[in-house]
């Protein structure tokens, strides 16, 4: 080959590589579960899904999708989050085989592998060629919520992510900035960045405007603000244990300030916000109630109008500020990868070879593109291409920015925490915040909380959870660096 | 008589046919018990079984990580002792029996005292009435937190209109708020309950003695406690102990209100059993504390049942 022809070879190869060959290795995962699977048409896989939302995904597209191409029914089983965990985990002691696939939130993933309901997937990635995409996933939710003990458990699916939301209109409106400097001596920042900055700019719009809007309001429901805290008390430099003694050090000045500032927030935000959910807050930030809020990814998408015309999402507030959010880091610069689904294959399911295809199909880099674009589905973005993907940027004139946003939440982001039975940790947590709605003193509560925490410890065993708890806090994401 | 010829007749049939030659007198003596024995066996098997498989599992140490089936004798039970937030929990199941029940009970009268008579549009009232009952107490509960809720709910804005100003009462987060919520939502779905139970037992009441109570100027108490009272006590002591054990297990509604808090404020027995079950997969433990509870809830409905004199 002569010098010029191998050159010419070679510029043909890279820009192949550049823009088809990448196409064409998505094409080949979705592709390769597409074939293999057709061997089983005519059978049924049953996969648990969330209620709701979630689960017009497998019901309205990807399902039907899935038996047009392999003939292969798929039984969509929806179960109410909060109770996934139990069903899949007595499902799986009872051995029924009625689940093949699962949706599991990946800090269940160390009780569901201990308990013996999850299969390995190694076997099946490398039998149909799926580990080369399986890299093209955002690195957090790849390195952290995939793999246990060295095996891949679960394919991370959902790229969920708390991001600060926050009204361009009233935080830019020149009247309020310059009040706001003459108040406080400082420029308002555009987003605050940090929760001193958060709390002044909320306070001061809220009395400025006379509450409307309000300056900001959360989830303060304990199933969501023990989210809301985990993130918090981690940025305000929190630790959740002693890695020596495994002592519980919930209750530190850190975890302490929080409660205390979230008390004193209530003051400025709307009354009752102690009872906030996802739909209370989400409907007084669409209304145009809030100027600031820090959620999950869909809020996003909805304050700016993206599909909710369809008749799934009739029960949104039907949005006041598009075209006026801007998104963000929530103060601090670390958000809280909020729980987020994975796909993953119950060891005792009697179809695991169809059951697994139809999971590398959906996570596969073609056909997850375009359900992290269903507007009902609460899919969020996860991989690499999908937070570049013009196709998603042109779905409404900021996306770019949501997209960036997202991006930036995926870089910086902070694990749920995720140790033996972290649910028992949670719920005292979740007890604890509900306390201090009830108006009990804060270092009091924490006291507590870290009382019952160390009392789990000791039941798990020490050693045990400390091995779990180095697990976890050895990942990147577990601590702001 | 037809019937008791009959019944001769098969016996001697039994005794006297192809049949009744092949009887042995087990048999014969026993044929009662023999017929009885497939409902009875069907009954223990349905009753029975549970109790004792919960038995065996309460002694074991089967947990969320460990199916541990060796036998660890009383440990639980031990453990049942110290543990705080269970004894709370029955004290919080006891204070709904405590202040529901009687509450009920009172206005399920009343009511089933005001339909007695002759009304225009009785049986349409008595229907829309009754309608509570048949909701399911999981969707009255949530129907409850809706109508409670600080942001929608008609509840405060209504208390508002009288007080002149906007109200929030966190009635589902607030200590002083959460028990009078879940009692209102208890005792609006439950009440009717009561009411149609009381309507048929007055109705049934003997009109004569009453009408000779009045002839002999009984006044309306005296009449009430010496006449009506002991001809509706064997049905409204049956419709107290039903509603007793239906509180003593409350779930639905306090879980759909507010879930056993704040903290652990308005968690039930029912809550914490399903709580340490289901959530945290402490099956041993959970197994141990349901057989506790089902022993004190027998002594009890004896004790009752003898005091009620409704046994005999």
């Amino acid at each position: 080959m002569r010098r010029r022809e191998f050159l010419y070879t070679a510029s043909a190869f890279a820009g192949a590589s550049a823009l088809g060959l990448p196409r064409v290795a998505r094409a080949q995962a979705a592709q390769t579960a597409v074939e293999a699977a057709k061997q089983f048409a005519g059978t049924e896989i049953s996969i648990v899904w969330e209620a709701g939302l979630q689960a017009l995904d497998p019901l309205n597209f990807s399902g039907p999708l899935w038996q047009e191409a392999t003939g292969i029914r798929v039984n969509v089983i929806e179960v109410p989050t909060a109770e996934m965990f139990t069903k899949i985990l007595q499902e799986h002691r009872a051995g029924t085989g009625a689940y093949d696939a699962l949706n599991v939130i990946p800090a269940w993933m160390p009780d569901l592998v201990r308990a013996g309901a999850l299969e390995p997937l190694d076997e099946y990635v490398d039998k149909y060629g799926y580990r080369q995409e399986l890299q093209t996933i955002a690195p957090v939710y790849r390195d952290n919520q995939m793999m246990f003990d060295g095996k891949i458990y679960s394919f991370p699916d959902d790229g969920d992510v708390f991001i600060l939301y926050y009204r361009t209109d009233i935080l830019g409106d020149p009247e309020i900035q310059a009040a706001f400097r003459e108040q406080h001596g400082y420029d308002l920042p555009v987003p605050p960045t940090t929760w001193k900055e958060f709390d002044e700019v909320g306070a001061f719009i809220s009395a400025y405007t006379g509450n409307k809007p309000y300056g900001a309001a959360f989830f303060r429901d304990p199933p969501y603000g023990q989210f809301m805290f985990q993130e918090r008390f981690r940025n305000e430099g929190g630790r959740f244990f002693d890695p020596e003694t495994m002592k519980a050090t919930i209750n530190s000045a850190a975890g302490v300030k929080v409660f205390n500032d979230w008390l004193a927030e209530n003051e400025w935000m709307p009354p009752g916000v102690q009872t906030w959910g996802f739909v209370e807050n989400l409907a007084a930030f669409l209304q145009g109630d809030t100027a600031m809020t820090i959620s999950w990814p869909p809020y996003g998408r909805w304050a700016a109008g993206y599909g909710t015309d369809e008749e799934a999402l009739s029960w949104v507030p039907r949005s006041q500020i598009a075209g006026k959010v801007g998104y963000a880091m929530p103060p601090g610069g670390h958000p809280q990868l909020a729980a987020g689904f994975a796909l993953s294959l119950s060891a005792s399911s009697r179809k695991k070879e169809a059951a697994y295809l139809f999971m590398q199909w959906l996570n596969s880099e073609e056909i997850s593109l375009k359900r992290v674009q269903l507007p009902t589905a609460l899919r969020d973005p996860f991989r690499d291409s999908h937070f570049v993907s013009e196709e998603y940027m042109s779905r409404w004139p900021e996306a770019p920015q949501y997209l960036a946003a997202l991006h930036e939440g995926a870089v910086k982001g902070l694990l749920d925490l995720s140790i033996i039975q972290t649910d028992r940790y949670e719920e005292a947590l979740r007890q604890g915040i509900s306390r201090l709605w009830a108006g009990e003193d804060p270092q009091a509560i924490l006291d507590d909380v870290a009382a019952q925490w160390d009392q789990i410890t000791e039941r798990i065993g020490v050693d045990q959870q400390r091995a779990a708890y180095e697990a976890w806090a050895s990942n990147a994401a577990a601590y702001p660096s | 008589m037809t019937d008791r010829g009959a019944m001769r007749g098969f016996s001697d049939g039994r005794r006297t046919g192809a049949a009744g030659a092949r009887a042995t007198p087990f048999v014969d003596r026993n044929f009662k018990y023999l017929m009885i024995f497939p409902a009875v066996a069907v009954i223990l098997f349905i009753g029975l079984f549970p109790v004792i498989h919960t038995l065996m599992i309460s002694v074991q140490n089967l947990t969320m990580l460990d199916e541990d089936t060796s036998f660890h004798g009383l440990v639980h039970y031990g453990r049942l002792l110290s543990d705080g937030r269970f004894w709370e929990a029955i004290g919080h199941t006891l204070i709904f029996v405590v202040v529901a029940l009687p509450t009920e009970l009172v206005l399920g009268l009343a009511l089933a005292y005001l339909f007695l008579d002759r009304l225009p549009g009785k049986q349409v009232f008595v229907a829309l009435l009754v309608l509570p009952v048949v909701v399911s107490p999981v969707i009255a509960g949530a129907t409850w937190r809706l109508l409670f809720d600080q942001r929608y709910g008609p509840i405060n804005q209504v208390i508002g209109w009288f007080a002149g100003e906007d109200v929030t009462i966190l009635w589902t987060v607030d200590p002083a708020f959460v028990y009078p919520a879940i009692l209102i939502a208890e005792i609006w779905q439950w009440t009717p309950f009561m009411f149609l139970l009381l309507l048929a037992a007055l109705s049934n009441v003997d009109q004569s003695q009453l009408e000779a109570a009045e002839i002999d100027g009984a006044s309306f108490w005296r009449t009430f406690f010496k006449v009506v009272l002991p001809a509706i006590w064997p049905v409204m002591a049956i419709a107290v102990l039903i509603r007793a054990l239906d509180l003593f297990r409350l779930f639905d509604v306090v879980w759909a209100l507010t879930r056993g808090g704040p903290g652990t404020l308005t968690e039930t027995f029912s809550i914490y059993a399903y709580v340490q079950g289901f959530q945290q997969f402490e099956t041993s433990y959970t197994a141990a504390m349901s057989l506790v509870v089902i022993i004190l809830l027998a002594i009890t409905v004896t004790l009752v049942l003898r005091r009620m004199e409704i046994d005999r």
